[in-house]
């Protein structure tokens, strides 16, 4: 790693570009998201067409859906520029980023990426009610009151789905979608 | 029937062929929108799930998703050993006859979103299962209607055929035996029976004028036959009138001739040269005149006997003949030239009669030349054989020659040539009682040729 110009240069020179190019690093990841976030941007929008919202989750027609991310946002710009120019039922898709629930006033799919699990049920709890996709790596995301837990299995990026919790949020999810999914079994341990 | 079910099996493979493309069109669409979402979320055992549901149509041998990206996604195969042969991209979507498969490529598609193609491969089993069935019917209905058509005829048989027929045998049997007083049973008051009284009809007109024509017929032959009986007895009472004439102007003639002779004999002393020459001349009238009777009697004697037709040999008889009229030192000698004749089936005497009269014809006109000729030949015309006898004597004027055989009519005067003119209707009464023909031919000063055929027939 140490370039061999760094010898010919003066000291502070070589420590400003390696903190350059570590940053440049850091940077960089996070602009471009693992394999994994690649993928599960993709279906994060794939739920758009395979969800149906209640008439009042729109204000009007031409208003748009959000996908919010709840926390650290692991899929860089990857999923902007997924959903970009994209129009699901004439709703245009936009991507909005919050740092904690008081700020998400319209939201159509939230992927919640909190640190603390707890913290992730909380925000379930106070969106209860709401009609809102709520999304999640964490694993007892679902017992929580979660509605859709991503996992991985061989490989693959499965999907863990609390059909109840959806209901009681008034979304219907396609039994499409469903077929592909485990469907969460509240009585037996996750 | 065979042309009726050849088209219907060329319409069914028409129509089956658009069936089964919409068929597989039909699960191709619904498999596609099943497997939306296995594609979106790529979940590929699922998707292998939804094709192996294709299993229910045994016809479909392969299926295969592929995603937007035109790879392969998941695959179906009926037969599990076959599973090589999947397209490596998505081609055109639609449906396309391939040998003996169908390949069909239908859009995934999510709310207008392409998400991948479905791959769907049909074999034509079931087109060939229905042509099985097709089959199966077509040979039961054609064996049925069969089975129809001998009943039918059977019935039809009875009521239109078997009428007919018997007709037909009637007109059959009129018409050997001519019998026209059958009439044919009418059996029925349909067609077939109107035609047997029209038929029927027709026999009786025919009878009708069969009657008539038969009566008419009678009345015919009986005219006939009464006009026949007066002419016999005309003909016979002619005859005998003129037979008994010659007979009884004979015995004058007789007395004539005598007294004449014994003028001449007894007191020709006392009579000068002028009574000799007036004796002289009566003679030679009475003997004139005896002739013209001799001749009338030959004539009459001919029209009544038949004639009975033996074998002539002609070169015997004409050479007879010669020799009785031209004794050898006839003067001037007349040159002969006397062909190979051929034998005549005719009357002895009447033909000898003939000949004599031709012969002695020939002699006397063809004297007054320096070299008289004669020639006697034959020759066949349209069959028939013809005998001449040619001379190059004084000949006659062809606008006379009709009137040569008339009875007593003479071209010649008697000065130049003597003769009574019966000659030759003699001749054409013998020829035409033979059933032949005679006719002359000549020129003045040429000379003259007479010919004859007689009838071939026996009955004559």
């Amino acid at each position: 790693m140490l370039n061999p110009y760094v010898r010919k240069l003066s000291t502070a020179r070589s420590i400003v570009i390696i903190v350059l190019l570590v940053t440049n690093l850091v940077v960089h990841a996070q602009r471009t998201p693992s394999r994994e976030y690649q993928l599960k941007a993709i279906f994060l929008f794939n739920f758009t067409q395979f969800v149906d919202w209640p008439p009042g989750s729109f204000a009007t027609e031409q208003s748009p859906l959000v996908i919010g991310i709840l926390g650290e946002n692991p899929f860089g710009s990857y999923l902007e520029e997924t959903v970009s120019g994209e129009k699901v039922n004439e709703h245009s898709v936009i991507v909005q980023y919050y740092k904690n629930a008081d700020e998400i006033k319209t939201c159509h799919i939230l992927f919640i990426n909190l640190a603390e699990t707890k913290k992730g049920e909380q925000v379930v709890e106070a969106l209860r009610g709401r009609n809102i996709l709520t999304v999640s790596d964490a694993i007892d995301f679902l017992k929580g009151g979660g509605m859709v837990r991503f996992f991985t299995k061989s490989d693959k990026i499965k999907l863990q789905v609390n059909l109840e919790a959806s209901k009681a949020a008034n979304l219907v999810l396609s039994s499409k979608l469903l077929r592909l999914a485990d469907l969460f079994d509240p009585s037996k341990n996750n | 029937m065979l042309v009726t079910c050849i088209s219907f099996f060329a319409y069914e493979f028409y129509v089956f062929r658009k069936t089964t493309t919409e068929k597989l069109s039909t699960i191709g669409k619904i498999i596609s929108t099943n497997s939306t979402a296995a594609l979106a979320f790529d979940d590929s055992e699922n998707a292998k799930e939804i094709l192996a549901a294709l299993k229910a149509e045994p016809h479909i041998v392969a299926a295969a998703l592929y995603n937007k990206d035109g790879e392969l996604f998941s695959k179906y195969s009926a037969d599990r050993r076959d599973t090589n042969f999947f397209p490596k991209k998505p081609q055109q979507d639609g449906y396309r006859y391939i040998r003996s498969h169908i390949d069909g490529f239908e859009p995934i598609l999510q709310d207008e979103r392409r998400l991948g193609t479905l791959y769907l491969r049909s074999d034509l089993g079931g087109m060939y299962d229905r042509f099985r069935v097709f089959g199966v019917v077509a040979i039961l209905v054609i064996f049925l209607s069969f089975i129809l058509a001998y009943l039918l005829s059977m019935i039809l048989q009875k009521s239109i055929s078997k009428p007919i027929l018997t007709l037909s045998e009637t007109a059959k049997v009129i018409s050997n035996q001519k019998d026209y007083s059958v009439r044919a049973v009418k059996s029925g008051n349909d067609e077939v029976g109107g035609l047997t009284n029209a038929f029927n009809n027709m026999l009786e007109e025919i009878e009708k004028q069969n009657k008539t024509l038969s009566e008419f017929n009678k009345n015919l032959e009986q005219k006939v036959s009464d006009r026949t009986e007066q002419l016999e007895t005309v003909n016979k009472e002619l005859e005998s009138f003129s037979y008994s004439i010659s007979h009884d102007l004979r015995a004058p003639l007789r007395g004539v001739v005598g007294f004449a002779a014994i003028l001449e004999e007894d007191y020709g002393n006392k009579l000068d040269d002028e009574g000799k020459r007036i004796i002289s001349v009566i003679k030679n009238n009475t003997l004139k005149m005896g002739r013209l009777i001799d001749d009338l009697l030959t004539f009459s004697r001919m029209s009544r006997q038949d004639i009975m037709r033996t074998n002539i040999a002609t070169n015997k008889m004409v050479r007879d003949v010669i020799e009785d009229l031209v004794p050898g030192d006839k003067k001037p000698a007349i040159h002969w030239d006397i062909q190979n004749l051929p034998d005549l089936k005719g009357d002895i005497n009447a033909i000898r009669q003939v000949w004599v009269n031709l012969i002695s014809n020939a002699v006397k006109y063809s004297a007054t030349k320096k070299q008289p000729q004669i020639e006697i030949g034959s020759f066949k015309s349209n069959g028939q054989t013809v005998l001449y006898i040619k001379d190059n004597g004084v000949g006659f004027d062809e606008k006379y020659k009709n009137k040569l055989f008339q009875v007593f009519q003479r071209l010649h005067s008697e000065q130049d040539f003597e003769g009574t003119g019966i000659g030759l209707a003699i001749i054409k009464k013998i020829i035409s009682k033979h059933g032949g023909h005679v006719w002359a031919e000549g020129e003045k000063d040429k000379g003259a040729c007479f010919s004859f055929s007689l009838s071939d027939n026996e009955n004559i």
